[in-house]
């Protein structure tokens, strides 16, 4: 027992960083600098990085008092980081070819400015600005905003994150600012959402990461130190500054690590209180009142996460049919049976139940967060599952709802349309499995797919899709020929790169559509030649042929412009065996020094006729 | 607690300016130590309040510059 050792030395005798990472030690709110020195010392010596973080910040205020915070952070996502400060101020001289910021690399650009950078109107009130004038500031500061930040987009690459630091203190017209006309609040609320908009749409691999929700959660006292800003115009007391160093390295680790796509949960004492088996329907806590009003809210705010575009999955020893219960006729129960992807309710061990999960969603179990209340049931996932992130479901229902929050696997850098339709697509997935299996059991393969009506729409040099086709290449795994990871920022570069094809698909059929889950970046090379650089397909549409039939269009399509010999590489990985004869498959030849080519001309690509899919392709104008 | 107060104070200096122990003494300063810039100034305020339970003033920071400094400081504040 540890019973009389404070947080700090409880901290210090940590044997593995997941512990930090997973949630059973928090960092003590008002943990000090030496200690937390003390603990990044003590995490570097623990485990080796497993990626590094090049980060670069830029910055109009002191932000150097920042790096401590920025070591531990990153020290606890496991990533080895190697930090520049810019010289003080924004200077579009930083942006510049040879500037310390371009020849440091960074992975991320972080910017640290102050609201009155950005416009030097604001250093006076804004209620003092009219309808017009508050108008025009706000479209000269997005300008202002959009040409210097293209200036440092065009010179680095990684992500670009930008901070703009809260007022030291409160808005100007005091209790009666949100119903002012002239309200400086809801004046900069619309700006910041103008500026969320331009960094979405305008500018590839940025994040706004917004200090007001961080402010609202500390409070203003807690989270300024006005007398550092007024001693060395730096803003943070210790508290905020780690908070933000938290988040920040939450953006690099989203950026950097392999990322979380599955949400598996327990049930009893974690989705509602009690046991359902012993407790019965009537007796688990789950309702308006403590502690069943904690586990409501618990569920309400895995629905977030659905929205952030994870899958819920359930995995609970229990009898299929109480549980079934709970799911269709409990009255406060907010998830029902459709928003899980797919779903082990039985005896046996849920080391098994999420391997066999993992087979059933075609994911790879480092996907995996798994949620338990189980102290038995955590300990044997981490022995066994080392790459499943584990999370025990707090014993105290208060600590219920918020027990994901810190979890920097679960933060997004890009929302796209599949994101948000995920779980319906696995929803059509199982029915297609159904289908087959009734298809099947009196036909054969080929009569099952030409049964499914698939339409494959091909779209070459889309800009429209830049995230999607990005997310494409940092999310897929198995049926990837060369796992080459590409940003937003590099999509775009091959796509006004006249040597090079950006070709991506979308699927349809009787159940559904997919969204775009296929992409294939053909580089030109000589007269008469292509190789492939990258082809990949989500696993969400494996086994129904789409590969070969986005494969032959686009290999067609070339041959249309000119090309006769395509080369291709296969790169092993530990996932990508899937595809390991993909090339041969498809009538490449092996040479000798271990590429694959075909000659078009010898080995012609395959018509439409000649497969189940209908295929349609569509380019850009000229 | 028993551990003398100035030696508090060096394992404190010596955490933030992330040096070993044995290079802090009480001789030591802001004039003769090196990692002692003004950075790491203010980041010895901030770890000297949270280690001691004291809240500095903006002219403290200014003026505790020396391990005896801190120490004579903190006495006078009734740290023992």
């Amino acid at each position: 027992m540890q019973t009389q050792s404070s947080p700090v030395e409880r901290l210090l005798r940590v044997r593995s960083r997941r512990e930090l990472i997973e949630g059973d030690l928090p960092l003590p709110p008002g943990l000090s600098l030496p200690d937390a020195n003390k603990l990044t010392a003590h995490l570097l010596a623990l485990e080796p990085a497993t990626a590094t973080l090049r980060l670069g910040i830029v910055h109009s205020y002191t932000s150097d008092l920042l790096d401590p915070w920025f070591k531990l952070h990153a020290a606890i996502q496991g990533l080895d980081l190697h930090l520049y400060q810019a010289p003080y101020g924004l200077s579009p001289l930083e942006a510049q070819a040879d500037s310390g910021l371009v020849r440091h690399a960074p992975d991320l650009t972080l910017f640290l400015l102050r609201r009155e950078d950005l416009h030097p109107r604001l250093a006076e009130p804004v209620a003092a600005l009219d309808g017009e004038a508050r108008e025009a500031v706000a479209g000269e500061l997005l300008q202002g905003l959009g040409d210097i930040l293209g200036r440092f987009r065009a010179a680095v690459g990684g992500r670009l994150v930008l901070t703009l630091l809260p007022d030291l203190y409160a808005p100007g017209l005091g209790l009666y600012d949100a119903q002012s006309e002239r309200s400086e609040a809801a004046w900069w609320g619309s700006v910041k959402a103008r500026i969320g908009g331009f960094l979405r749409e305008g500018l590839a691999g940025a994040s706004f990461l917004d200090l007001d929700p961080m402010l609202a959660d500390l409070g203003r006292d807690a989270f300024f130190d006005r007398r550092l800003w007024y001693a060395a115009r730096f803003p943070f007391a210790a508290r905020a500054a780690a908070e933000l160093a938290r988040r920040v390295l939450a953006l690099g680790a989203a950026d950097r690590l392999t990322r979380a796509k599955v949400i598996v949960l327990d049930a009893d004492n974690t989705l509602w209180g009690g046991i359902i088996g012993e407790d019965g329907i009537s007796g688990i806590a789950l309702g308006p009142d403590y502690p069943g009003s904690l586990f409501v809210d618990f569920q309400r705010r895995l629905l977030d996460y659905q929205q952030r575009g994870f899958l819920l999955a359930l995995c609970s020893k229990n009898n299929p049919e109480d549980l079934d219960e709970v799911l269709k006729n409990h009255p406060h129960q907010i998830l029902r049976g459709h928003h899980f992807a797919a779903r082990r309710v039985n005896w046996g061990l849920k080391t098994e139940n999420l391997v066999s999960l993992a087979q059933e969603l075609n994911l790879g179990l480092d996907s995996f967060v798994f949620v338990d209340d189980s102290d038995h049931e955590c300990a044997l996932v981490r022995r066994e599952l080392p790459q499943v992130t584990v999370v025990q479901t707090p014993a105290k229902p208060l600590q219920v709802p918020s027990c994901l929050d810190r979890l920097a696997r679960l933060e997004v850098l890009a929302l796209t349309r599949e994101d948000l339709e995920k779980t319906r697509m696995y929803a059509q997935e199982r029915q297609r499995r159904e289908h087959q299996e009734r298809v099947t059991a009196g036909g054969d393969a080929l009569e099952y797919l030409a049964s499914l009506g698939m339409r494959m729409r091909i779209a070459l040099n889309d800009r429209t899709q830049l995230a999607r086709l990005a997310q494409l290449t940092q999310k897929t795994n198995q049926f990837n020929l060369t796992t080459r990871r590409y940003t937003e920022e590099q999509i775009g570069d091959f796509l006004a790169h006249p040597d090079w094809v950006v070709a991506s698909f979308s699927l349809a059929d009787v159940f559904g559509d997919s969204g775009i889950v296929g992409l294939a970046l053909i580089r030109h090379e000589g007269p008469g030649g292509a190789s492939i650089d990258t082809f990949l397909m989500s696993c969400r549409v494996i086994g129904r042929t789409a590969e070969t039939a986005f494969l032959e269009s686009v290999l067609a399509w070339l041959m249309a412009k000119g090309v006769a010999v395509v080369t291709g590489d296969y790169l092993p990985t530990q996932k990508n065996r899937l595809v390991a004869e993909f090339l041969s498959n498809h009538r490449f030849a092996p040479t000798e020094d271990g590429r694959f080519v075909r000659d078009l001309q010898r080995q012609p690509p395959l018509t439409a006729g000649d497969m189940p899919v209908s295929v349609s392709l569509s380019e850009p104008a000229p | 607690m028993t551990t003398p107060l100035i030696d508090r104070v060096r394992a404190t200096l010596a955490a933030t300016l992330n040096l070993p122990e044995s290079e802090i003494t009480i001789a030591t300063s802001a004039d003769n130590n090196e990692a002692w810039d003004s950075l790491a100034q203010v980041n010895l305020m901030l770890a000297i309040e949270q280690t001691f339970d004291v809240t500095l003033d903006v002219e403290d920071f200014m003026s505790l510059t020396s391990v005896q400094g801190i120490t004579q400081y903190l006495q006078s504040q009734g740290v023992a």
